[in-house]
């Protein structure tokens, strides 16, 4: 074959999907350019420039309200909310909270009573939230609310497990060592899903619905889909560094988050559907019913709405620490470490925010809680 | 006015954060960086992947970018790279079968004249299609190649001479 040939060939070889790829890139492209922050660029004469916005700051700081905003904020940055109750009297909101200390694994009420399990670690609510599943080194363990062990199992190397299922038939998924567990909800039939890549140190995800579809990161940085009767549903193109993943509650869409970006992908086929550039997300979840994303990063709380810009919704110094939608969709829990609080922000309707401080001491604890799930106001 | 001044212009209007400009680029680019992934890569899934991240990483680094320098080399070596990388990394790794979603390259092949040539191109090595899909399909010369993939221009001229002449082996194989 002569050159000019094979330049044809290969100009004239059609790449597969390649216009639906071209479109679903693009999307993927615009939203990532619309939600880049552009650079500064540098002045040459900068003292004066310094000195002049400085001055200008503090005039607008005493004279405008987005300058006394900014005046909370710097006076934020370094206290934390002002006016935070001294203690949780209630979860705005409602429902139940899982926390982790360093004492163990709580549950607060909606009235802010708060109850010890046990010292159990990485606890999450069953999909109704009558039971609670939580780790110990070596043992899986399921709990009744009120800290009653119903059952224990014994397996090397207990990690984020994770109860799914409906409210006839549950399983529950975790991670034993790099390999992807599956036991029923009643401690019967634990099974290694066999001949799955190995897992990352990523908590598994129950897909929403009567099925049993696991979602789990791998090490080779793709999610995987696994119908617990023995199928793999499909797996994802390679996202380095996953850290965590987290489905809508119709199962349309799952989030992963990499160390660098925010991927959402179908819940049918794992294709991506936009992906996110943003850097040291620590958390993630859709809000109930909907699509919308709520991220947290070391200083900030953004939504992420499926088109368009990200709304920061919170911002402070010092780093901030889990995030949890409330039962209700109006309130956002984000546990913001370096000022011991618990901040709660109001989504819905006018801007609210109310925070908890000395969040350590309430839970026995010497750093700072981990939040776990936050469930089902209706069980109450 | 010619593709280099509109894409000038384009990546000017970009940088100053119009949309549009933005859209006229990946327009211009998508289908030859896709396909050059695609080919280097042989996944479509990807090769998809690939080129959007590669987009992405330039849309991240527009405000750096030297708007005097033509966008698509900066690109394209962007994408072969991390098609090369990728290539490399599955070579490594055992792939588990799928039900579904993850099409193999030869399923995905057309018939007929570019399924022999693409089979052939298939069976050579990630670094051999490397240049040949950028000397024949983005129709950089040897040198640009060179500075493309940070190697010497001689490794590039045998790279390319033997990736040529074991193509043409594996085609006369196939149509035997």
């Amino acid at each position: 074959m002569n050159e000019e040939r094979l330049r044809r060939t290969l100009l004239a070889e059609p790449a597969p999907d390649e216009q639906a790829a071209g479109e679903r890139a693009w999307e993927t492209v615009h939203a990532a350019f619309e939600a880049r922050e552009p650079v500064v660029q540098p002045f040459r004469h900068t003292k004066p420039l310094i000195a002049l916005a400085f001055v200008a700051a503090l005039v607008a700081a005493a004279l405008t309200p987005p300058g006394r905003a900014l005046a909370d904020d710097l006076r934020d940055a370094v206290v934390g909310v002002e006016q935070a109750k001294p203690e949780l009297f209630s979860v705005r909101g409602g429902g139940r909270v899982i926390v982790e200390s360093d004492a163990g694994a709580w549950v607060v009420s909606s009235d802010g009573s708060r109850r010890l399990l046990g010292p159990y670690r990485e606890a999450s609510w069953s999909p109704f939230a009558r039971f609670v599943v939580a780790a110990r080194a070596n043992e899986l363990v399921a709990l009744e609310p009120d800290g009653t062990v119903r059952w224990k199992l014994a397996r090397p190397n207990v990690r984020f497990p994770r109860w799914g299922g409906g409210a006839t038939d549950t399983r529950i998924a975790y991670l034993s060592g790099g390999r992807l567990h599956v036991v029923a909800g009643d401690g019967t039939g634990d099974a290694d899903a066999g001949g799955l890549p190995t897992a990352a140190p990523v908590a598994p995800a129950w897909r929403p619905g009567s099925r049993f579809v696991v979602a789990y990161a791998a090490t080779d940085g793709r999610v995987y889909a696994y119908d617990t009767a023995g199928s793999l549903l499909w797996r994802s193109a390679p996202h380095p560094r996953p850290r965590l993943i987290a489905w809508s509650s119709d199962a349309r869409r799952l989030a992963l988050v990499t160390a660098d970006k925010v991927v959402v992908l179908t819940g049918r086929t794992g294709r991506p559907l936009s992906t996110r550039p943003l850097r040291g997300v620590q958390g993630a979840v859709f809000a109930p019913g909907g699509h919308e994303l709520a991220l947290v990063r070391a200083r900030d709380v953004l939504l992420l709405p499926e088109h368009g810009r990200p709304q920061r919704v919170f911002a402070g110094a010092g780093a901030f620490d889990g995030i949890a939608w409330s039962p209700d969709r109006r309130w956002l829990l984000v546990g913001w470490r370096d000022a011991d609080q618990w901040v709660f922000v109001r989504v819905a309707g006018k801007r609210r925010i109310e925070a908890v401080s000395g969040v350590t001491e309430l839970f026995d604890s010497a750093s700072f809680p981990r939040i776990g799930g936050w469930c089902c106001a209706s069980q109450q | 006015m010619g593709v280099g001044r509109d894409e000038r212009a384009w990546v000017r209007g970009a940088r100053a954060g119009s949309v549009s400009d933005l859209e006229a680029l990946f327009r211009l680019h998508w289908p030859r960086a896709y396909r050059a992934a695609y080919l280097v890569c042989r996944d479509a899934a990807a090769a998809e992947d690939i080129a959007q991240e590669s987009f992405l990483a330039a849309v991240r680094a527009l405000d750096r970018f030297d708007r005097r320098r033509p966008f698509g080399p900066w690109l394209h070596r962007i994408v072969v790279n991390r098609a090369i990388d990728w290539s490399r990394a599955r070579a490594l790794r055992s792939e588990v079968a799928l039900h579904e979603g993850a099409a193999s390259f030869d399923e995905a092949l057309p018939t007929g004249n570019s399924h022999t040539v693409a089979s052939a191109l298939a069976s050579l090595s990630a670094e051999h299609r490397a240049v040949i899909v950028l000397r024949h399909l983005l129709e950089y010369t040897p040198g640009e190649i060179a500075e493309l993939l940070d190697l010497p221009r001689g490794t590039v001229n045998s790279r390319l001479r033997r990736g040529l002449d074991e193509l043409g082996e594996r085609i006369k194989e196939e149509v035997r």
